[in-house]
């Protein structure tokens, strides 16, 4: 009984969210959750399709019409052509098109996706779930959380399905450069493997030109080669409404979308609504979003800066998480065990009241670390460093 | 923006709109029909830029009641809030007191239910309609296809004698709205007979390439709606620009 899920694993993320919930007044960083509330205008399209009563029924597989030629506008602004009507795909937020596309993928002889460590926790039980085998390649952290090329060229093999990766990276913010993606496309020439880029972050780069961050979605020539992701989600503030997209050359979206199909039928119809006031209406939004998180990430720094005895951390480009490497000093004044980050991570939450995730659930490159999220509200950010402040000093 | 506010809003929009057209005289293409309005609009606006034309469109997705007269003033939206929508009307005053701009506005308009397109019809009348597709999209406010044609027709019948009329060779209720027309009606699409036609469609690593009535064509686009657009625009140009 439950051969195929019993190496299966509940995301840490939500096993410490379970612990949380059952301490009265913890303050959670853990969770990758904006602080804020769906825009106005999203909420505003979504009323505005129930109320003509056009949210009851299925949506094409593919998704609303309306959605995907908006989506396909929005991939042109950014230098990405593709056909609305036959490589677009509207899923239930990144992870089903993440799975949806390794089912699609993964084959009995060539059934290995490589993950970078660290990346999010979910990609390795994903890649299991969709029946094959996570191998681990590691960032480099003293070279910025750069790609190991020594490391993930012993990793490829005639086996390798495909290479799954975040960028911006969740959980160290870093972002790939071209150059290194360039690179990880030699490879998957040469070894024949897909290359699934997850750009949930994307919209979420500070202090520098956004110009810096390059998708390989863009060069026409890997069309074949790349499936790229994207939920609304995080730039929108729409986690609970399940709503993102996937887009690559049709030969490989017919073969996904079929899997899209036995998974959901189609994505939440009153989200995807609310999907198209987002893009439609919702840039200013996002702009205040960004700016937002923006100060938030320098309030988090300043944090940091003042705990520079306990953790070392590298200031994000991306993203909304810092990724802190615990020094000894702060397993032994939590009283936690050395080198071990779930116990830090429990040590914290059971004395100062802290959700944050340790870093071993993102790879095992990520132990000795722990993600800490930036997307609360400066008075949760305040309170969760303060107490920890507490407890180390 | 509560219900009353939002007719003020849209009534001196509306005004201040007819008021620029009146005052600047451009030439008006209106791209409409249930699909792909955008993209023949954006290659329209690309030919004629490429002919050296003064011209713009649409704002984003600004089409209907609110959206037309704010891309006709080129104006963008002042959101949920009061005090943005004075400031766009403001905007607006100043732009029908301002010199002459753009000698050619590519319209996309969108109709959500019937009676619609009379409306927008009070804002601006055509010199050049370019109908696309009558489609069960935005369907839920219509009784069927049919009452869908009755809209467009009415955008049919405003062209004036002079005008053009460009449909959509493959859209049989497209195509039926030539006999509405009290000017010169041409047709576009991918099968022969269409007055302007792409043929040899090949699918490349860069995009798309085909002929337009035997001339080569090569876009880096995908999909065969950008074929569409490519040559309702080809054929715009070549017949009136």
């Amino acid at each position: 009984m439950f051969s195929r899920t019993k190496n299966i694993n509940l995301s840490p993320i939500k096993t410490i969210e379970l612990l949380a919930s059952k301490i009265p007044d913890v303050v959670s960083l853990a969770q990758g959750i904006p602080s804020f509330d769906t825009p106005e205008v999203v909420k505003k399209a979504a009323f505005k399709a129930l109320n003509r009563g056009a949210v009851a029924k299925y949506s094409l597989t593919y998704g609303l019409p309306e959605l995907r030629e908006t989506i396909e506008q929005k991939l042109a602004e950014e230098e990405m052509f593709y056909d609305f009507e036959k490589e677009i795909i509207v899923t239930a937020g990144s992870i089903e098109a993440i799975t949806a596309s390794l089912i699609a993928i993964i084959e009995s002889k060539k059934n290995e996706v490589i993950l970078f460590s660290p990346s999010y926790t979910s990609y390795a039980e994903v890649v299991k779930v969709s029946g094959g085998k996570p191998i681990f390649s590691n960032l480099i952290e003293d070279d910025g959380w750069r790609i190991d090329f020594n490391d993930l060229k012993k990793k490829v093999n005639s086996k390798t399905a495909a290479i799954l990766f975040c960028n911006p990276n969740n959980p160290t913010g870093t972002i790939f450069s071209r150059e290194d993606l360039l690179k990880i496309v030699e490879l998957a020439g040469k070894k024949n493997f897909f290359i699934l880029s997850d750009e949930v972050y994307k919209d979420f780069i500070y202090n520098t030109h956004k110009s810096v961050f390059f998708s390989l979605a863009q060069i026409p020539e890997l069309r074949k080669r790349v499936i790229r992701i994207f939920s609304l989600s995080k730039a929108y503030a729409m986690t609970g409404w399940r709503i993102g997209f996937l887009h690559s050359d049709e030969e490989n979206v017919k073969e996904i979308l079929k899997i899209h199909d036995s998974l959901v039928t189609c994505a939440p119809v009153i989200s995807q609504y609310a999907a198209i006031g987002a893009l439609d209406y919702g840039e200013d939004d996002l702009n205040k979003f960004r700016h937002e998180f923006s100060g938030r990430l320098n309030l988090m720094c300043n944090h940091l800066n003042n705990l520079k005895n306990f953790f070392v951390y590298q200031k994000p480009i991306g993203s909304y998480f810092v990724f802190p490497k615990i020094l000894p000093t702060a397993y032994k004044t939590l009283g936690a065990k050395q080198g071990d980050s779930w116990n830090f991570a429990l040590k914290l939450l059971e004395k100062a009241k802290v959700a944050v995730v340790p870093g071993v659930a993102f790879g095992p490159s990520g132990e000795n670390h722990f993600r800490i999220s930036f997307g609360r509200s400066e008075k949760d950010i305040n309170e969760a460093m303060e107490r920890i402040k507490k407890y180390m000093q | 923006m509560n219900n009353i506010f939002k007719i003020i809003i849209q009534f001196f929009l509306k005004w201040l709109a007819k008021i620029y057209l009146w005052r600047v005289q451009p030439y008006v293409i209106i791209v409409a029909g249930t699909t792909n309005r955008h993209w023949i609009k954006e290659a329209v606006i690309e030919e004629l830029k490429n002919k050296g034309l003064s011209v713009r469109g649409n704002r984003k997705n600004f089409n209907a009641e609110i959206g037309l007269p704010l891309s006709i003033l080129d104006l963008p939206s002042g959101e949920g809030s009061f005090s943005g929508w004075l400031g766009i009307l403001y905007k607006a005053l100043k732009i029908i007191l301002s010199p002459y701009k753009s000698a050619h506005i590519v319209l996309e308009m969108a109709i959500d239910r019937p009676e619609d397109m009379d409306y927008l019809l009070s804002i601006v009348r055509p010199n050049a309609v370019i109908l696309t597709t009558i489609t069960m999209i935005y369907r839920e406010n219509f009784e069927d296809l049919g009452e869908i044609a009755l809209e467009y027709r009415e955008l049919v019948k405003a062209l004036p004698k002079d005008g053009l009329l460009l449909l959509n060779f493959d859209d049989q209720r497209i195509k039926d709205l030539a006999k509405f027309a009290s000017c010169r009606a041409l047709t576009y699409g991918l099968n022969e007979g269409a007055d302007y036609w792409a043929e040899n469609i090949k699918k490349i690593t860069m995009g798309q390439q085909f002929e337009i009535n035997g001339a080569f064509i090569k876009i880096n686009r995908f999909g065969k709606h950008h074929i569409y657009a490519k040559i309702a625009a080809h054929a715009i140009r070549s017949e009136k620009f």
